[in-house]
């Protein structure tokens, strides 16, 4: 019966692992098919939250621009770029001297538009660190009056900005807004949009921001938006952490080191040898007693312990109800029996069968704790009747 | 050579000239000053072996009571001397507090006290004294072991010494000093007086009443001048443990109960310990302080695995003297030990002295045979209960050979050892 009880367990518990299995299996299939998880990167053309800029890319391919997202340098550089091309960067923190490099080198042919550098990436276009502002009410162009011309200038002339914040460059620009302007063209051509946000999914439609998007990227019949991966920047390349710290900080952490050292043999060394003793012998007066217990259990005695237990109680109930010692006679067996049925009031041949020398012997360890037991409440019963 | 707290503190003020000159010269060239610094303060601290240490005897105490032992501290020379010093012992010995800050000048000497309160019993001895010497920065140290030899002896505590009152009470009634002056077994002649009101009238002597004015009672006086001789065991049955106290200090301390007993009755105690040979023997006739001379003999004895051999202890016995004695055997009822080693041997002893076998009982042996809750219980039982009765056994047979078997618990032995004294004495049978 037990062995059914523990084998039907395994297999439940075998059927659960199965289960959860196959749980865990189906979710990862899920995530899996479930294609790319939404991006939450701000301006990036696939995020379609607020401050994505995925409605932008969609209206842009229903003109009938061709638009191509690329992720890193090397697609950046399979892609195809000619004149009619337009090149905008988002993410632009994640530039560094290697990929402007490179990006500058692959978009020489079209028209290069940066979005919103920050202070890092800044150094590594070459453009003037900006200075983030919040956006009031709508800015006109003004292109021409900040000295800005050309091709560039002459599509926004018109259009009117309006941004909840913005990156506002020193120096001439458009859109100018007291101390400079939200849009800059740089020597090569290249734009350099400070007022991303205007391109975003949430302020796209205020003011002129569509019309100014739509002007700056849908110039070209192909666009390619590049999204630059942290990754493709070459070693020595990314700002170095150590360049921020003070310069006394690597000694002094070696001296730190040593000053642990100093610590550790401070404290470890000992005030003389450790105090040695010789233990004494632990045995307890017992133990020969329980381990003869054990070989009898690991031997399987029954008839032995049986044996012996009942000749303790024989000798035990003898001496209380004052019948002398008793040796093995069958006689003085049956007159103990008699004698102890009688002061307890049992059945003597209950009582001959726990006390009787000839009785049978128990057969399994179940029946021999029942006969200990028995014996035990037989010599209470007969101390207390 | 140690070094200080001081030296971590030094390296790292280290920082400072990082601060204002950031190179990695400056860290070697700091490091490498810390380094001639530590030397220059190593070499100029004073040998260790400059302070001279000496003990004072330490003597012996009872084992558990606190003691404490003092090294002398001199400086002899003519530098200053600050020094750490760790009197070390043994963990049983129970040292308190064993390190002392020492700061001596020129010619000046100080006590060390390092309290000891011994958990173990015997002879304990110092492991060795370390000195550390500091050098005039307190930056490096010099340290060395010096021996600086001493003993305490812990003797046993004889904590039945609590039953002594309430024995030497009954000892007196015995004695005839308190009311009850009948005659009985046990007593001899003591003196004849006079009669005064209360005296029992059976013990007025009617031949001196004749010859006197007025009526003369006899009195009496228990036996004095008997001999009792101790014999200790200490083989490897000794070693066993009930409730964690070997059993020969508990039979330690029934034979000092019983010895301070007899001491106080006007018997002569004699000690004999041994196993395989004799290892203590003590002749206490006409000595007072008895107890403290067997506390002395019996502090340094422990179990030794291996058999007792009775022969050569009766023989040790014999050897005491031939006049008739109340020979004690501290052994445990070990039913093989018994019957193989000392029952060959002991009609040789009961033929000229009474015998008595005192043994520690077990009472784990009890509680196992009535604890049957489980196959592992009940088989545990059995044997415990074959046990019992082979012990049972054994002293049955001891008991038919004449000796008389004092079984009883640790705690309970000493008492019953000197009451079974006590009833033999009130009956005259030493």
């Amino acid at each position: 019966m037990s062995a059914g009880t523990t084998t039907s367990r395994r297999s439940s518990r075998r059927g659960t692992a199965v289960l959860l299995l196959a749980v865990v299996l189906l979710l990862a299939l899920v995530v899996a098919l479930s294609g790319d998880p939404e991006t939450a990167t701000p301006l990036d053309p696939e995020n379609p939250g607020r401050e994505g800029t995925a409605a932008l890319v969609e209206v842009l391919a229903d003109q009938g621009v061709e638009v191509d997202v690329v992720r890193d340098a090397a697609a950046l550089e399979a892609s195809e770029v000619t004149t009619t091309t337009t090149v905008v960067v988002s993410s632009t923190d994640a530039l560094g001297r290697s990929t402007v490099e490179r990006l500058r080198e692959h978009a020489r042919p079209g028209l290069l538009v940066l979005l919103e550098p920050g202070p890092a990436a800044s150094g590594a276009l070459g453009t003037p660190p900006g200075l983030t502002v919040p956006g009031g009410g709508p800015v006109a162009a003004s292109c021409s009056a900040a000295g800005v011309a050309g091709t560039t200038g002459d599509r926004l002339a018109d259009l009117s900005l309006e941004v909840d914040t913005a990156t506002s460059f020193p120096g001439p620009g458009c859109f100018p807004d007291g101390g400079g302007g939200h849009l800059l063209v740089g020597d090569d051509g290249e734009v350099v949009l400070g007022a991303a946000q205007a391109l975003t999914n949430e302020q796209v439609l205020r003011a002129d921001n569509a019309a100014l998007a739509l002007r700056l990227l849908g110039g070209g019949d192909r666009l390619v938006w590049y999204v630059p991966d942290l990754g493709d920047l070459a070693s020595g390349d990314a700002v170095s952490v150590r360049s921020l710290l003070p310069p006394w900080l690597l000694p002094g952490l070696v001296l730190g080191l040593v000053a642990m050292l100093a610590v550790v043999l401070w404290r470890g060394r000992r005030l003389g040898p450790l105090s040695v003793e010789a233990l004494p012998v632990v045995v307890r007066a017992v133990e020969t007693t329980r381990s003869r217990g054990r070989l009898y259990r690991s031997a399987g005695d029954r008839p032995h312990a049986a044996t012996a237990l009942r000749a303790a109680a024989r000798a035990r109930l003898a001496e209380r109800l004052g019948l002398g010692a008793t040796g093995g006679g069958p006689d003085r067996v049956d007159a103990l029996v008699r004698a102890v049925a009688t002061a307890t009031g049992q059945d003597p041949g209950r009582v001959a069968a726990l006390l009787d020398p000839y009785a049978p012997t128990p057969t399994t360890d179940h029946d021999l704790i029942t006969l200990a037991q028995d014996l035990d409440r037989l010599d209470r019963e007969a101390r207390h009747p | 050579m140690a070094l200080s707290g001081r030296v971590p503190l030094l390296v790292l003020l280290g920082l400072l000239p990082l601060v204002l000159r950031p190179s990695a010269s400056t860290l070697w060239l700091w490091l490498l000053v810390v380094v001639v610094v530590c030397t220059v303060d190593w070499y100029a601290a004073p040998r260790p072996s400059a302070v001279v240490l000496s003990r004072a005897e330490v003597g012996s105490v009872r084992m558990g009571h606190p003691t404490a032992t003092e090294v002398l501290a001199h400086n002899p020379g003519t530098r200053r001397l600050r020094l750490l010093v760790r009197d070390a012992w043994p963990p049983s010995a129970g040292a308190g507090d064993d390190r002392h800050r020492v700061d001596l000048r020129p010619g000046a000497a100080l006590r060390l006290r390092t309290t000891l309160q011994p958990t173990r019993r015997g002879d304990l001895r110092a492991l060795g004294t370390t000195v550390r010497s500091r050098g005039p920065l307190g930056l490096v140290a010099r340290q060395a072991t010096l021996p600086v030899p001493g003993t305490v002896r812990s003797l046993p505590p004889f904590d039945s010494r609590k039953h002594l009152p309430s024995r030497l009470a009954r000892l007196r009634e015995l004695d005839g000093r308190a009311a009850v002056r009948v005659r009985g077994q046990g007593t001899e002649f003591d003196s004849l007086r006079e009669y005064v009101r209360g005296d029992d009238v059976r013990s007025i002597d009617w031949r001196a009443s004749a010859r006197n004015r007025d009526v003369v009672v006899r009195t009496w006086q228990p036996e004095r001048d008997r001999r009792v001789v101790l014999v200790l065991d200490t083989s490897r049955t000794s070693a066993g443990r009930v409730d964690d106290v070997p059993r020969l200090d508990s039979a330690m301390d029934a034979a000092l109960l019983l010895g301070a007993l007899a001491v106080r009755a006007g018997d002569r105690v004699d000690l004999v310990a041994g196993d395989r040979r004799v290892r203590a023997r003590l002749r206490a006739a006409g000595t007072r302080d008895v107890v403290g001379r067997m506390q002395d003999v019996l502090a340094d004895l422990e179990p030794v695995i291996a058999e007792a051999d009775w022969r050569s202890l009766a023989g040790a016995v014999s050897a005491l003297g031939r006049q008739r004695a109340l020979v004690v055997l501290l052994t445990p009822l070990e039913p093989a030990a018994v019957e193989q080693g000392l029952l060959p041997v002991l009609p040789v002893l009961t033929a000229h002295h009474r015998v008595v076998v005192a043994s520690v009982r077990d009472p784990e042996l009890e509680r196992m045979a009535r604890r049957r809750d489980d196959a592992g219980e009940v088989y545990s039982a059995a044997a415990a209960e074959q046990e019992l009765r082979r012990r049972a056994r054994t002293a049955e047979l001891l008991t038919r050979l004449g000796v008389h078997v004092v079984d009883a618990d640790a705690e309970h032995l000493p008492p019953a050892l000197a009451d079974h004294y006590l009833s033999l004495k009130a009956r005259g049978l030493l």
